[in-house]
């Protein structure tokens, strides 16, 4: 806090822009909090001193509309530009009607009798009204036309007397309001002006005032207990009146105007209704939807239909078992969670544009984001140093969207294959491509026996408990591997590509293993995952060691017949450089989802699980059968709040392609329209796009507030 | 935990328990979901090593090499630091730094006092459509910047007018104050859009707070005015603080409002908008990027470590039931 403190000072003493920012924070703090704590001031001397009370709240608002009124240089001619003068200028007239009000107010509080009531009324707010009238420029002065405003005054006299009728009250007052509203209305709004003269503009200005002057004197005086009631209706109001006025003004009356803009065209001027909207909808740019047939015959598809096709009969296997098709932790959920994803996947393949790509992001980044949180949730659980692990994940957050997209900018640098790799990524990627395309096949496949060779002796004396034996092994043997490397080396080989090839080989190994044991024990719903571990790791290998293919990773052959480094350029190639833009989001938002998830999960109560394992569940039936259902609406939540951040998502795109590239979304398509190209009606039909997009969630939202109570 | 054995291992140990090779090498197993966790956590961890590395490398280090070759220390030059905080044609870091905190710093205390208030009002004061209105206002929490964007640029750039449809008179209700392209214009937008989460955030827990305390204050005669700034004022200081480092970080990270109301005057623009545009400067000041980039994270990443707990708790608030 000190250091905050000093620096602080430092800046206000020696830095101009920031003591002006901290002038005008400071400011705007005392400003905001001066008007909150005198309204409770004032509305707390209502109780008390209800004449002062009365002066000053008939004096607030008269000040106020009479400010309205010289403000927009009704009263007055404007100035001449110097601040303090034109302060003066327009704030004299305010202070008099304002000081004239008060008075009436003040006065009335102390009279008790009808006829003095109504006379102070109308006298003194015919005054003010004079006075208004008098001061008002020529080029405000109504023309005198009778009838007119005769006509509008018995309009509005007429609607006022209905209101008061409605609500049940005498429909003289309301007469009286509303006649005095038609008046205004009538004498200055629906004639020209500028061509009248100064008496009818008194008479016109005396007129409404004193009625309403009247109503107001007609009014009952106040009991203690009415003045109770206001002190208490008023309260709310003043607690909560600033913050529904900053977001009705910020908000809620732009978002209406934004609707209002979609329907027209690009300057605002003709109506278009809804051609903004299909101009989106039809633009190729933004939905092309031309490959959709191309979709049934693509490989995705092929392996979506043949899961789903696993699905339908493991699922009828489960049914006749359990009851059900699909739950949590059956083995049928994940056939058809894959292969949804995979029919999905063929449909999207296939299709391109801004609002396509909006799809994507969301599915993508969403999806990822949970399981990855949820995943690194579950494993943090009780482990060592478990929040430096969290921290590190959760660190991300902190980092914004444009230096996040920064970072990964440099991730995915891709040179030409002549030069060395400084993207960590294609550095991996060529390099993996330069060790798979090693030696030939007869010779990897001698290393490969060796190391399994290894493998069962390291097991074998695991299982008969000679650790020594088995640890000694496990050490020599990479030397021994290298040792018998480096002897082929001698001949030509690769030494690194024999080595990595063993450990990824291993784990291979261990992957199978862990296979045939769920199986074993019919755990299918753990076989799971190492199952399709084991094959993309399968696949890996057998490319690694040339027995299919040439090798993996970044290497092509070049016409003189030599292998060299291909790197990927990943933000550039469409369609697949979204995916590796939503990993920025990705990279911050898993440590969101982590975090919360991980409170929801520490949140389920002991006994429950201790109850399930007392039932004879395993872990992971534990987890599926119930963490999960448990942590649920956690889960809800997160989704949809990063549902909510995935559409909005303008940074990562701007800074890493600003847009090209096919990865056009909708948030910056609405930026470029309605600022650069200066469409605001496609901008406001993009930004209403957006916001209906959005809108499902925002109707959970109120339909969960609704519920808890 | 340990004291009740998973059925798991007691099946394990009773049907295999000829000592077979299986069992014994799934002892091992029991290590992979920590090593997945830590290679998790180096992967997460590796992009902004990357990024500190690469800014203390030098220009041509960073254009020939990956910085992974570039960790011996006698390397490294503060030179790209040097270069970014001098001035430049796209403005100097120095200045957006101070156009950042002078965003930042009102549109953190601002909504705080705002929100305070309008929290208490609809967590204590019962009144008719209670209910309703907060609903109302929470539900804003997921509307779209882009909704309102249009719109209030338009009112800092012309005033609001509004035009009386029957009689066809246009008056002045907010006069054009001339505040597009300030940071000022930046930092009222910023509270009007922060106000629906501080609401939720400073609701859940004055609501939270005892309700015996408020009842003793009214038997002594106090009024909401006082209970707020006496009682829930003082007790609220976590939450304020949490919501504080909220809307630092999301104020000081944030791109598009910036870009939008300040995005055309050099004097007015924060980090951001430096950063983006050095990124698309065609490369040719790349290798300034990893410092400024480093430069503009420092900050957030300083309040992140020294009151991540705060951080947390401001995330967590309503987002886990019981």
């Amino acid at each position: 806090m000190g250091i905050i403190a000093v620096s602080l000072a430092y800046g206000f003493i020696f830095v101009p822009k920031i003591r002006s920012t901290i002038i005008l924070a400071v400011a705007a703090v005392a400003i905001t909090g001066g008007l909150w704590i005198g309204a409770n001031l004032l509305f707390d001397q209502a109780t008390k001193r209800w004449a002062a009370f009365n002066a000053a709240r008939f004096g607030l608002t008269a000040f106020a509309i009479t400010g309205i009124i010289s403000g927009n240089r009704l009263t007055n001619d404007g100035g001449n530009g110097e601040f303090f003068s034109d302060l003066v200028n327009w704030i004299w007239l305010p202070l008099v009607i304002g000081g004239i009000i008060a008075a009436v107010g003040f006065f009335l509080s102390g009279l008790t009798e009808r006829t003095p009531r109504i006379a102070l009324g109308t006298l003194g707010f015919g005054t003010a009204g004079a006075i208004i009238g008098a001061l008002l420029q020529e080029s405000v002065r109504p023309e005198t036309d009778i009838v007119v405003t005769l006509i509008w005054t018995a309009a509005f006299a007429a609607l006022g007397a209905g209101i008061s009728v409605l609500r049940q009250h005498p429909p003289l007052g309301g007469a009286m309001n509303g006649g005095a509203i038609g008046w205004l209305i009538g004498s200055f709004g629906a004639v020209d002006l500028g061509t009248g003269s100064v008496g009818w503009a008194v008479v016109a200005s005396v007129l409404p005032a004193a009625v309403i002057g009247a109503r107001i004197g007609m009014t009952a005086p106040a009991t203690a207990a009415d003045r109770n009631e206001v002190d208490r209706r008023a309260r709310p109001i003043i607690f909560i009146g600033p913050a529904v006025l900053f977001l009705t003004t910020m908000l809620v009356i732009p978002a209406i105007r934004t609707l209002y803009l979609s329907f027209f065209d690009r300057d605002s001027e003709d109506l278009v209704w809804f051609e903004n909207y299909i101009e989106t909808f039809t633009d190729t740019t933004s939905l092309d939807l031309s490959g959709f047939w191309d979709a049934f015959f693509n490989w995705p598809m092929r392996i979506g239909l043949i899961l789903v096709v696993i699905f339908i009969s493991v699922g009828k296997k489960m049914k006749d078992r359990t009851g059900k098709w699909v739950e949590l932790g059956s083995p049928s959920l994940g056939p058809l969670v894959l292969g949804g994803m995979f029919l999905a996947f063929a449909f999207f393949t296939t299709s391109r544009g801004t609002i396509v790509n909006n799809l994507w992001w969301v599915l993508v980044v969403t999806l990822v984001s949970t399981s990855l949180g949820l995943a690194v949730a579950v494993l943090a659980d009780g482990a060592k140093f478990e929040k430096a692990a969290k921290s590190l994940i959760f660190m991300p957050m902190a980092i914004s969207l444009v230096g996040a997209s920064v970072i990964w900018r440099f991730m995915y640098v891709a040179r030409d294959s002549s030069k060395e790799q400084t993207g960590v990524l294609n550095a991996l990627w060529v390099g993996l491509g330069r060790l798979s395309t090693g030696r030939g096949v007869a010779a990897t496949l001698l290393i490969f026996i060796l190391g399994l060779t290894a493998l069962a002796m390291v097991l074998t004396a695991i299982t008969k408990k000679q650790w020594a034996r088995a640890l000694a092994i496990v050490v020599l043997a990479p030397f021994a591997l290298w040792g018998a490397a480096w002897a082929w080396a001698q001949l030509g080989g690769n030494a690194q590509r024999i080595i990595v090839g063993f450990f990824v080989s291993l784990c291979f190994a261990a992957l199978l293993t862990a296979v045939v044991k769920a199986v074993q024990r019919k755990e299918y719903g753990a076989a799971a995952v190492p199952t399709i571990a084991s094959l993309l790791l399968g696949w890996f290998l057998v490319r690694y060691w040339g027995i299919i293919g040439g090798g993996v990773g970044g290497f092509e052959t070049n016409p003189a017949g030599n292998v060299v480094g291909s790197p990927i350029n990943f933000i550039q190639e469409s369609p697949y450089n979204n995916i590796f833009l939503m990993v920025v989001l990705i990279w911050i938002q898993t440590g969101f989802a982590m975090v919360i998830l991980s409170a929801a999960i520490q949140a389920v109560p002991d006994d429950v699980l201790e109850a399930a394992r007392v039932d004879g569940a395993t872990t992971s039936q534990v987890f599926w059968r119930v963490t999960l259902p448990q942590i649920a609406p956690t889960i809800g939540v997160v989704v949809t709040t990063i549902i909510v951040l995935v559409m909005k998502v303008f940074d990562v795109v701007k800074v890493m392609t600003n847009s090209n590239f096919g990865t056009q979304v909708l948030a910056n398509d609405m930026f470029n329209q309605a600022f650069n190209a200066a469409n605001t009606g496609r901008g406001a039909a993009l930004a209403m796009l957006i916001f209906i997009s959005v809108m499902p969630v925002m109707v959970l939202n109120i339909r969960r507030m609704q519920r808890e109570d | 935990m340990s004291e009740i054995k998973l059925a798991e291992d007691t099946a394990a140990e009773s049907t295999l328990h000829n000592g077979g090779v299986i069992s014994r090498f799934m002892d091992g197993f029991r290590a992979i979901p920590r090593v997945v966790l830590w290679f998790i956590v180096v992967v997460w961890a590796t992009p902004t090593v990357g990024l500190l590395i690469s800014g203390l490398r030098t220009r041509d280090d960073q254009r020939s090499s990956g910085w992974w070759t570039g960790l011996n220390p006698t390397e490294w030059t503060f030179e790209n630091y040097d270069t970014v905080f001098g001035a430049s044609a796209s403005g100097s870091l120095g200045d957006s730094l101070l156009n950042s905190f002078a965003i930042t710093i009102p549109a953190t205390i601002i909504p705080i006092a705002v929100a305070a208030f309008a929290a208490y009002g609809f967590a204590w004061i019962d009144f008719r459509g209670r209910k309703g209105l907060f609903i109302a206002t929470v539900s804003l929490l997921a509307i779209p910047l882009q909704v309102a964007l249009i719109p209030l640029l338009q009112l800092f750039v012309g005033g609001a007018h509004l035009t009386l449809p029957i009689i066809d008179k246009t008056i002045t209700i907010l006069p054009d104050l001339d505040l597009v392209n300030t940071t000022t214009a930046v930092w009222i937008a910023h509270c009007g859009f922060a106000l629906p989460f501080a609401i939720f955030l400073l609701h859940n827990y004055i609501s939270g707070l005892p309700k015996d305390l408020f009842e003793a204050a009214r038997i002594d005669g106090a009024d909401h005015f006082t209970i707020f700034w006496r009682l829930v004022l003082p007790l609220s200081v976590p939450v304020l603080a949490a919501f504080a480092i909220f809307q630092f970080l999301w104020t000081w990270n944030d791109f598009l409002i910036a870009n939008t109301f300040a995005g055309t005057n050099p004097d007015a623009r924060p980090t951001t908008i430096l950063i983006a545009n050095l990124a698309g400067d065609f490369g040719r000041n790349e290798h300034l990027l990893p410092a400024a980039g480093f430069v503009q994270a420092f900050f957030p990443l300083v309040v992140f470590f020294a009151l991540q707990r705060f951080f947390v708790r401001g995330l967590l608030a309503g987002s886990v039931k019981g």
